[in-house]
């Protein structure tokens, strides 16, 4: 670049930019210190952040297993095939992810706890109401769209062609799927399960509505949150909130770091 | 042999419309047409891909319209490859014969062949990443060839690489043509691939197969406009043909290969009119006088266009050029045999 020729558009832009970097960092910097380190170790190993900790972990993890098992399938169907009604579908998949958390958490709430489908799910033991099993629906309701945007761009990368490569070499639809395909739509689909994950794991409105916010019950981390900020337990509160930092940022770079990989076929 | 009886199939974008085909054993047939003739979806067909929406393709007297692509035994390489880029070159050769549940010991030993008839055997641990284009095109064809195909499609097998990786693959392709005796069809838009490999061409144009002969046949004695301006029939005249072999051009008469009447084109090669500042003496041939208008040089050669009552395009080396010593503005007198111009009835009027 050229010395002298910095126009003054340049230069506001630029500051523009910097400042609300400086604004993001300052932001987070402000929740991560608030609390001296000795009170924020000991808060994050009080039983009531561990068990928030856990919680997360584990229907963060088993959302985000069933968000994979869905969204492959539907994936690959709407990057290959054409059917009926496809641009439809290809639609609703979309609405979960437009629509506020919180209406997302009220249709959940109805249709867990007043359909004849939720009833009798209930009926057979399965309840999702005030349950960490609606935890998992919550996010797993929430965060498909996600998973499934990744997926389907990952597959339309990959060219059709290997697959009829395959095919030629003696492979059925199903197995140049899953020797050609899916292997090489892997860091695709590494990079949107840990955004689906990381989404997961900070899900608040609609695990709200279904599972309602019960301590040491439905009390995931972003939960924990709430209850402890609104009964002024603040250290907890700063805790809970730091992990959900530090884990949005490692899953951020994971995201960046394999998604651009993703294409390369 | 490989017969492919009216197919049809549309996709939409590019179209098959009754296309009629039989392939020898052993033999190496081109399909040569333009970007859009439909050759891709052809050889996609015959693999087993789509499904045809009419006709029949028969292999070796088995009709394999409705046999799935893993169950015909027919090799496919792209243009581009298409090699697994998560499998090394050694896990992509093998590929076929895993699907076939061959056990491991004859698969590398299939492998290793296979890798040696294309010169490859150093490449088997790496991935197809790191290779080269014609590094990766013989491992496409090798992962073909190693299934021991019915027949082996080549989809512009050497239109992505480079001129000299493609004159050394051209010549690999000869070679292994020879050495295994599968019968292949490639196709190309590339013209000059068909005389050093093919045994008959056949020239595609919109979806639909338009003349099949030996490449002597299609560039000497093209069928239509359409094949002529393709084989680079330069000199392209519509005129009247009369029983005695001759065809009137405008104010031009031309002493044709054979005689054909009524409404006829003349196709005339243009490194086959000899050119010259002396009188050329008739001895049965065709001679014009006429005046250079342009001499444009082209590579190794020079194009140069002369006005003698019709424009002909004359192709000389620059050897040549320099010898005859002309210019534009020049009186020269053209001379070619009638068996160089090549007569047929016009169709419809088509561009070339």
């Amino acid at each position: 670049m050229s010395r002298g020729s910095i126009s003054r558009f340049q230069v506001v832009t630029v500051a523009v930019a910097l400042l609300i970097a400086v604004f993001i960092v300052m932001v987070l910097i402000g929740v991560v210190t608030h609390s001296p380190l000795p009170v924020l170790i000991e808060s994050l190993l009080s039983e009531e952040i561990r068990f928030a900790i856990r919680l997360s972990i584990i229907t963060s993890v088993i959302s985000t297993l069933l968000c994979i098992l869905i969204a492959v399938p539907v994936a690959y169907a709407l990057a290959r095939y054409t059917f009926p009604g496809k641009t439809v579908v290809n639609m609703l998949m979309d609405i979960p992810m437009a629509l506020p958390p919180l209406v997302a958490g009220v249709g959940l709430l109805l249709f867990f706890g007043v359909s004849p489908i939720g009833k009798s799910l209930a009926a057979a033991g399965l309840t999702f109401v005030f349950t960490p099993l609606g935890i998992i629906m919550a996010q797993f309701f929430v965060n498909l769209p996600y998973m499934l945007r990744v997926t389907r761009s990952t597959f339309q990368g990959v060219n059709p062609r290997y697959e009829h490569v395959a095919k030629t070499l003696g492979c059925t639809d199903a197995q140049a799927f899953w020797r050609v395909t899916l292997p090489m739509s892997f860091n695709g689909l590494l990079a949107g399960s840990v955004i689906t994950w990381s989404k997961g794991i900070g899900e608040f409105g609609a695990a709200l509505m279904l599972a309602g916010a019960t301590r040491m019950k439905t009390e995931t981390l972003p939960l924990s949150l709430f209850l402890n900020m609104s009964t002024g337990k603040l250290e907890y509160a700063i805790s809970a909130a730091t992990i959900l930092i530090v884990i949005s940022i490692i899953s951020l770079y994971v995201f960046e770091r394999y998604s651009g990989t993703a294409h390369v076929y | 042999m490989l017969i492919i009886e009216s197919l049809s199939k549309n996709l939409g974008e590019f179209a098959l419309t009754g296309v009629s085909l039989s392939v020898a054993d052993g033999e190496y047939f081109i399909v040569l047409g333009p970007t859009g003739a439909g050759k891709t979806i052809l050889l996609e067909t015959i693999a087993g891909i789509y499904t045809p929406d009419a006709g029949r393709i028969l292999l070796n007297d088995r009709d394999i319209t409705d046999v799935p692509a893993k169950d015909r035994n027919i090799g496919m390489v792209y243009q581009d490859y298409m090699l697994f880029p998560h499998l090394t070159v050694e896990a992509n050769i093998g590929f076929g014969l895993k699907s076939r549940r061959a056990d491991s010991a004859f698969i590398q030993k299939k492998v290793q062949e296979s890798a040696e008839l294309l010169n490859i055997s150093h490449l088997l641990h790496r991935y197809p990443g790191t290779l080269s284009g014609g590094e990766q095109q013989r491992a496409a064809i090798a992962r073909a060839l190693v299934m021991e195909p019915d027949a082996l499609l080549l989809d512009e097998p050497l239109s992505a690489l480079d001129v000299r990786t493609r004159e050394n693959l051209r010549a690999e392709l000869a070679r292994i043509h020879k050495a295994t005796g599968t019968t292949i069809i490639h196709i190309t838009h590339n013209f000059e691939e068909v005389f050093d490999l093919a045994d008959r061409v056949a020239i595609m144009r919109g979806g639909d197969v338009v003349q099949v002969g030996t490449p002597e046949e299609i560039f000497r004695r093209p069928n239509s406009d359409f094949v002529a301006g393709f084989v680079g029939m330069e000199n392209l005249f519509s005129g009247t043909g009369a029983p005695d072999g001759t065809v009137t051009v405008g104010d031009v008469h031309i002493r044709v290969d054979e005689s054909v009447t009524g409404a006829v084109s003349v196709a005339i090669r243009p490194e086959e009119i000899l050119i010259s500042k002396a009188p050329l003496p008739k001895n049965g041939k065709n001679v014009f006088c006429g005046r250079i208008e342009s001499a444009r040089p082209n590579g190794g050669l020079v194009r140069v266009l002369v006005d003698a009552g019709i424009p002909f395009r004359v192709t000389l080396t620059r050897q040549g050029f320099e010898e005859v010593g002309i210019a534009p503005g020049d009186t020269v007198y053209l001379a070619f045999g009638p068996s160089a111009a090549h007569a047929y009835p016009s169709g419809a009027p088509e561009e070339a």
